[in-house]
């Protein structure tokens, strides 16, 4: 049978909204309270994202959280009543998911 | 028969139930979470970048602005990790003979995976 | 507790009314009385013009289905009492189009609920009676015996936000039923239903708003059924793309 595409984004939509439900509580919590409180050293925070494992961990968030706001993204504006527009709404999501994730590989792949 | 009435769809149907408003928030906190993971990008990239642009960067972190987008994104994470776990045992419901696992068992296994990976992250930015 | 309650009934009357109106009416309040009971005694002997469904008036027929303060709700299940004070506003099911009073247009749902094939297939046509009965052990029945309690009310569709702005959505109920046969042991159809099930119209439509699982008056929830039907489409998928993977 012929296949539609959905699958492709509907699972990349899944593992982002598992590695987001799983990590990003936590994350939040470190980085947008402790440390503007001062709580984590520099030197400390040099070692973490120096670590190659652990941007490799990183590059997989920021890529598979940018998906799964595409996904939702495009399917709450045709919710919220731009059906008219579900095409463009879906390439432009993924083009700015895309370039978003292209930029993380800059910064944290390069 | 005659003509059938059509009734009108309203776009705001969103507003009218509860369950229809937390569905609503639930699918906004992905854009906050992009929004968040490009902050976090950022981050990286200061620290990568050394002391100084570090330093200049906390200095915005610690902005009222700053600080209370965290907190909504923090409110945005919870409601999105909570409603993902009640998925998990419907969408992958397990059996074992007749008996069905009891979804909260699922779900615990679930949050004991939340908690091991908080566990493990906080381990590693607050221990040396 | 008060001798009577208000209705705000829905009406349109297509060869009379250019656009539906709403109009109240006083009936008697008793305890014991569904908003059904309250409806029959106003066609009864107030308003013979009156128009709605029903049948077995104990949550089985599935025919009695509105709007209840703009809840999906089986009529017949709908205490009076669970709204005092009142007014208590019925309105026909939503998203479908009216026929008449709270009698709604059931031909799409029709022609989806067959779309799906909902019996049992089986591949090799020769069979007849007496080669006997298909087994199934209990765990087997298990699998797909909450699929299999839906009445075909339709509440799900006028709980779904996705049906109402999306027409072509196949929909909770027959996503629903699609997946009660293809889990079922003795059915061999699925390769015939997965082309409307893991369409961009089946399955894919859904965004898991959920409220339909919450209004089932039948606990079939069809919410998760379609988040299964994803799994295995998405399955399905992955392995098309392998060389070897399909079949
Ligand atoms: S799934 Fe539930 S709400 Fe939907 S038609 Fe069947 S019984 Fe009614
Ligand atoms: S009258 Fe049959 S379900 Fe209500």
């Amino acid at each position: 049978m012929r296949y539609s595409n959905e699958p492709l984004f509907w699972s990349l939509f899944s593992a982002g909204g598992m590695l987001a439900a799983l990590l990003l509580p936590v994350l939040i919590v470190l980085t947008g309270f402790v440390l503007p409180a001062d709580e984590i050293a520099f030197s400390h925070l040099q070692d973490i994202f120096s670590n190659a494992l652990i941007r490799l961990v990183l590059f997989a968030l920021a890529f598979l959280v940018f998906m799964h706001w595409a996904n939702r993204f495009r399917h709450t504006l045709v919710d919220m009543g731009l059906k008219s527009l579900h095409t463009p709404i879906s390439v432009l999501s993924y083009v700015v998911a895309i370039a978003g994730t292209a930029w993380a590989a800059l910064v944290l792949l390069g | 028969m005659a003509k059938p009435f059509h009734r009108p769809h309203s776009n705001t149907w969103w507003l009218r139930r509860g369950p229809y408003r937390v569905f609503m928030l639930r699918e906004w906190s992905a854009t906050i979470f992009a929004v968040y993971t490009v902050l976090l990008l950022v981050l990286v990239s200061k620290v990568l970048d050394g002391p100084e642009a570090y330093d200049d960067y906390l200095g915005v972190l610690k902005s009222p602005l700053m600080i209370a987008f965290h907190a909504v994104a923090l409110a945005a994470a919870l409601l999105h990790t909570v409603t993902w776990f009640q998925a998990v045992p419907k969408a992958m419901p397990l059996r074992i003979g007749e008996e069905k696992v009891p979804p909260v068992l699922l779900m615990g296994g679930a949050y004991a995976t939340l908690l091991g990976a908080s566990v493990v992250v906080v381990a590693l930015f607050l221990l040396d | 507790m008060p001798d009577t309650i208000t209705l705000e009934l829905f009406r349109y009357h297509p060869d009379r009314d250019e656009r539906p109106r709403f109009q109240a009416y006083e009936v008697p309040f008793r305890e014991d009385w569904v908003v059904l009971d309250a409806l029959n005694y106003l066609k009864d002997r107030v308003d013979g013009s009156l128009t709605y469904r029903w049948s077995c008036r104990m949550g089985v027929c599935g025919s009695c289905g509105m709007m209840v303060n703009g809840y999906p709700k089986l009529t017949c299940a709908a205490f009076l009492r669970d709204y005092l004070p009142g007014p208590i506003r019925v309105e026909p099911l939503s998203g479908f189009p009216v026929e008449r009073d709270m009698v709604v247009v059931l031909d799409d749902f029709m022609q989806k609920l067959s779309s799906v094939k909902p019996w049992i297939i089986r591949e090799t046509a020769a069979e007849t009676m007496a080669s006997g009965e298909y087994r199934q052990t209990p765990a087997q029945l298990a699998a797909f015996k909450q699929y299999s309690m839906c009445i075909n009310c339709m509440l799900c569709y006028a709980a779904c936000p996705v049906y109402q702005h999306e027409e072509q959505f196949v929909g909770p109920a027959v996503l629903a039923l699609a997946q009660r046969y293809n889990l079922d042991s003795r059915d061999q159809g699925n390769s015939q239903r997965y082309p409307v099930v893991w369409a961009d119209d089946g399955i894919w439509d859904c965004t898991f708003v959920g409220e339909c699982s919450a209004v089932c008056p039948k606990h079939v929830d069809p919410a998760g059924a379609i988040q299964q039907a994803k799994i295995q489409s998405t399955v399905g998928f992955m392995r098309s793309l392998l060389p070897f993977g399909n079949r």
